[in-house]
């Protein structure tokens, strides 16, 4: 397949990279307050973690790491301990809380939306090079 | 017999300089993707590359303009402040991105510019 975009396969794997970040964030959010799962286990926090993958050589026809690098992400669990916190219905016994802290979620968040919109500027200028592209050889 | 009207030095070369910015853009794209991305050193067109098509096109060694590939390399330098090992400066590659817009503006105007006179010699008309 001819490659018409340059770097849109960067650019996409960064896009859905964005996406499963945002999702795994209001994952957190939401279930900041569980205290049991359908098995019966607090909610742990999960995270996604970022990995440059370079595609393999042969693959689209270019040597090895000629064609920039995409993104992998994969979601792990965060291994913090429960938060204790003072059980509202029974005085005096503790309850255990997922350790979340929405200020940082809020920032992850933030932040993702940045680095999509980053990402979007770059598809949006690989479309305008493409169409120049096409135009090679059309008086203008 | 037909090559032979595809190989002026200015053509050759300006078809250079676009396969090199067609390569600085998957290098752009591949930085901005991994701006997050732990121990990532961002990618970036070889700077021989400039330096070869120079001497190419003062010698006016069209074979050398021909066979002229660029290729991409890790950039080393460290940026102060990040503790990730990552080291992209996102205004940087937006700048860079930029950049590589009006370049390859340019070298689609200089290919086409060529490409009309060709046809202008043939035909006649403008």
């Amino acid at each position: 397949m001819i490659d018409i975009l340059p770097g849109i396969q960067s650019t996409s794997s960064a896009l859905n990279a964005e996406r499963i970040r945002g999702d795994v964030i209001a994952q957190n959010i939401a279930n900041s307050t569980t205290t049991r799962d359908a098995a019966g286990h607090i909610y742990q926090r999960q995270e996604v973690l970022f990995e440059s993958l370079v595609p393999q050589a042969g693959a689209d026809g270019g040597a090895a790491g000629q064609n920039g690098a995409q993104v992998s992400v994969r979601i792990a669990a965060d291994s913090r301990p429960p938060r204790l916190s003072p059980d509202p219905s029974n005085p005096g016994k503790m309850i255990e809380t997922p350790d979340i802290n929405i200020h940082r979620e809020m920032t992850d968040l933030i932040i993702s939306q940045r680095a999509y919109e980053a990402n979007l500027a770059v598809a949006k200028s690989a479309k305008s090079m493409a169409l120049q592209t096409l135009a090679i050889g059309k008086r203008g | 017999m037909i090559d032979a009207l595809f190989q002026q030095p200015e053509y050759l070369a300006a078809k250079r300089m676009m396969s090199a910015t067609v390569m600085e853009r998957s290098a752009i794209a591949s930085n901005v993707a991994n701006i997050e991305t732990p121990d990532y050193h961002r990618l970036q067109v070889a700077p021989a590359f400039g330096a070869q098509l120079q001497e190419a096109i003062k010698s006016n060694d069209l074979g050398q303009l021909q066979n002229l590939t660029p290729a991409l390399e890790e950039d080393g330098t460290d940026v102060a402040g990040r503790i990730d090992g990552n080291n992209v400066v996102l205004e940087k590659e937006l700048v860079g991105l930029m950049k590589n817009s009006l370049d390859h503006s340019l070298e689609t105007q200089l290919v086409t510019g060529n490409l009309l006179q060709l046809r202008l010699a043939i035909t006649g008309r403008v």
